[in-house]
């Protein structure tokens, strides 16, 4: 539920790393890994399946966290399998009413979908599903902060959001492919961006 | 019976250090743990697990979430999360009364909490050992730093501890390794800070992390969450360091799954004779005699302990002739300070997850004009800069490319920091034996303990302290804050800390103390009291390597005494 801490929690890699002896970076480690243990990061065990979403709930997270981050010159949050992070969370670390408040701002979406469109939200167009979600980013961020209750309807877009950015970014894709996670070794306190280029995982 | 000629209770912080100690001045000792085994590097089982390789991506489990359900109490703390919970204890297992909040953090493993411990070590200075007879609060300690510097400086060679020397006599020097790195927004802070105020210094937390290798243990290899455990032996941990020490003599027994239920008392002798054991695992009591105890069992289950050991002579709990055991329990209060964010420095970023910040040396009533009047004592802070990370997508409009885009590149620079508060020993915070019993038929604790008019005065000024100097250091978008809610609520109550200690207090006098100099009990010469229980006062710096350090003392002084034929 709190994420907030894992915005500083650069995660490393496996003690593989260690092993060999220090300043190894993700993908130098990730093209050490046999092809197999590549996919199985990427896809999901052949014997998942979702616990508390049902098919359709689950395609809709899949949708939206695309569109919150999609696929560019790296993968997006369905290839990096947000959709089934996010079921994980709810069904292992949510408390049963904030499950539930989500589930129920999913439904919300569908909702708003038929009322526009008379469809549901994955049966509208990509340019149907950016502008309805455009909306909701619209009110759950607004210019001039104001607390509840716009605070307690935009709920779910907010969660929705923090659940993709956090499943994708602590994803193998998100932090090893579109991000790079800090190399062990030594520390170094003030070094050139440019000589990075991206920020660290 | 099964006889040593040492008993350690706990197998922690101090617990480590007694253990190692006793044995290598030839003593054979057998160190009690409560919890179960943790085997260094085999039983680190989350060290360095990419966080897709953990279900909940590493969440922070907080109270009332799945995952948290059997650690009611010790998910109120920010440090636990997915992938160090099994290093806490499960709270069914150690339950306690509070009377009002008290977080009681506890470990339940062999090593105890010095696999998760935030790994600061700062020297106390006679500002702090004098304090109590200067402004009358608590008892004048037994001590001065005189009688502690070459521990301290003992300890420190040993266990390793990188820093930077400052030459200020409120924080003493050590024997350093290397200091860390700052980062570029704590240098810009460093320079603002120190210009505005020529008093006040910036410095790079002094760490019981290595940045040279030592006794075989390596240098921080920076991969940042230590309290996973530590292979490399690079962090200062019972397994790291003490207890291969103490087993490489040879003289070391280890029994973890055992909870010392109480220590045996002859009357005849005025001696403690051992310990009576409960096997966690199978409830069987076992008795096991020494010459020679030491309580190591971390402040508040030592006093535990004290207090359940009766008999006609001390029926008020062992060694408690003066009726002080239990009382003046302290914690460092924290969760008041300030951030900001710093403006450029765009072009400057860091390699590494350093696990270490900044510290500010106390510079408060030092004897000098800034003496406050509102307040004695004083606090120092801990903080640190960073860039924000992708986390702050989470929390901004936006969405897409765009998004994508954006957080491929840090954020700006953010500066925080919060103080950390020295607490009075009021009589009035105390702990009593309740009667309700634990599974292992002890008796719980009812804890009674609040801040008092000092510390909320103190806190007042560790926020406004914090937004003065960073806004003369040129930070933007400046807030204090101060987590304290009171009223029963918890924010910032005693516990959080994790620097509970007091209740069983050095002093000179056994009429109001319960240990002398040499953490010896007043009333019963061959026990000795080590952990933070010992505490006369709390300072306001981390209190770990003073623990160590008098444990060291006290086991170089039980030996000489025991040579002697005086115990």
């Amino acid at each position: 539920m709190e994420h907030d801490d894992l915005i500083t929690r650069r995660q490393a890699l496996s003690r593989v790393a260690i092993l060999l002896g220090g300043a190894i970076s993700a993908p130098t480690l990730a093209g050490a890994l046999d092809a197999a243990t590549r996919r199985s990061w990427i896809a999901p065990p052949q014997d998942w399946a979702p616990r508390t979403l049902d098919a359709g709930q689950l395609e809709l997270v899949a949708v939206m966290a695309e569109h919150i981050v999609p696929q560019t010159d790296t993968p997006g949050a369905r290839a990096a399998g947000v959709h089934r992070f996010v079921d994980t969370l709810l069904s292992d670390h949510y408390p049963s009413p904030e499950r539930d408040r989500f589930v129920a701002g999913l439904a919300d979406v569908d909702a708003r979908a038929r009322s526009r469109h008379g469809k549901t939200f994955v049966e509208c167009t990509a340019d149907q599903q950016v502008a309805l979600l455009t909306e909701l980013d619209e009110a759950a961020y607004p210019a001039v902060r104001i607390d509840s209750p716009r605070a307690s309807e935009t709920w779910f877009f907010r969660r929705m959001k923090e659940l993709t950015v956090v499943g994708y970014y602590t994803s193998q894709v998100g932090a090893t492919q579109e991000l790079h996670p800090s190399p062990f070794g030594a520390y170094r306190g003030d070094i050139p961006y440019s000589s990075v280029g991206r920020a660290w995982s | 019976m099964i006889t040593y000629d040492a008993i350690v209770v706990g197998s922690g912080i101090t617990g480590g250090w007694a253990a190692k100690e006793l044995t290598e001045k030839g003593l054979r000792t057998l160190m009690i743990e409560r919890g179960r085994e943790v085997v260094h590097r085999k039983d680190y089982i989350t060290e360095h697990k990419p966080s897709w390789e953990l279900p909940l991506r590493d969440a922070r489990l907080s109270v009332g979430t799945k995952g948290a359900e059997e650690y009611p109490i010790q998910a109120r703390t920010g440090q636990f999360r997915e992938s160090n919970k099994h290093f806490f204890i499960k709270d069914k297992k150690s339950p306690y009364i509070e009377d009002k909040p008290f977080t009681w953090i506890q470990g339940d493993q062999v090593g105890g909490k010095s696999l998760i411990w935030g790994r600061q070590v700062y020297r106390w200075s006679d500002l702090d050992f004098e304090a109590n007879l200067r402004d009358g609060h608590g008892v004048d300690w037994p001590i001065r730093y005189a009688d502690i510097a070459p521990w301290y400086s003992y300890v420190e060679r040993f266990i390793g501890v990188s820093g930077e020397k400052l030459g200020l006599a409120q924080l003493p020097d050590g024997e350093f390794q290397p200091p860390m790195e700052m980062n570029a927004g704590e240098q810009l802070v460093k320079t603002g800070i120190e210009r505005a105020f020529p008093d006040r210094h910036v410095t790079i937390g002094r760490v019981a992390i290595l940045t040279q290798p030592l006794n075989g243990r390596l240098p921080c290899h920076y991969c940042g969450p230590c309290e996973r455990g530590c292979s490399t032996g690079s962090y200062f941990s019972t397994q790291a360091s003490t207890l291969p020490a103490a087993q490489a003599t040879r003289r070391l027994t280890v029994l973890p799954n055992s909870i010392v239920h109480s220590v045996i008392y002859d009357a005849n002798k005025n001696r403690v004779t051992g310990v009576r054991v409960v096997d966690t695992v199978t409830k069987q009591t076992q008795e096991y005699q020494a010459r020679v105890v030491f309580l190591c069992a971390s402040t508040l289950a030592t006093t535990r302990l004290l207090l359940n050991s009766t008999s006609p002579r001390f029926p008020n709990g062992l060694a408690n002739s003066s009726g002080v055991l239990g009382h003046y329990l302290m914690d460092h209060h924290f969760l008041a300070g300030a951030g900001g964010s710093i403006e450029g420095l765009l072009d400057h970023y860091y390699q590494g997850n350093r696990p270490n910040g900044i510290y500010i040396p106390r510079f408060r009533n030092l004897g000098d004009d800034a003496s406050r009047r509102d307040f004695v004592r004083g606090f120092g802070y801990q903080g640190g800069a960073s860039r924000q990370g992708w986390g702050r997508g989470g929390g901004e409009r936006g969405f897409g490319v765009e998004l994508k885009r954006k957080l491929h590149d840090p954020g700006q620079w953010s500066m925080g920091m919060t103080g950390f508060g020295e607490c009075l020993p009021r009589e009035d915070n105390y702990v009593e034996l309740s009667d309700q019993k634990d599974e292992f038929g002890i008796p719980l604790l009812k804890i009674h303990c609040t801040w008092g008019d000092n510390e909320l005065a103190m806190r007042k000024d560790m926020a406004a302290s914090a937004g003065e100097m960073l806004e003369a250091a040129g930070c933007k978008n400046v807030h204090t804050y101060d987590a304290y809610r009171g009223s029963g609520q918890l924010g910032a109550e005693p516990g959080f800390a994790i620097h509970e200690m007091g209740t069983a207090r050095m002093g000179r006098d056994p009429k109001t103390s319960v240990l002398n100099a040499f953490n010896q009990a007043h009333d019963v010469p061959n026990l000795f009291v080590t952990d933070g229980a010992c505490m006369a006062s709390s300072s306001c710096v981390n209190p770990s390597i003073t623990y160590m350090a008098l444990t060291a003392r006290a086991c170089d002084h039980a030996v000489e005494e025991l040579k002697r034929g005086n115990l």
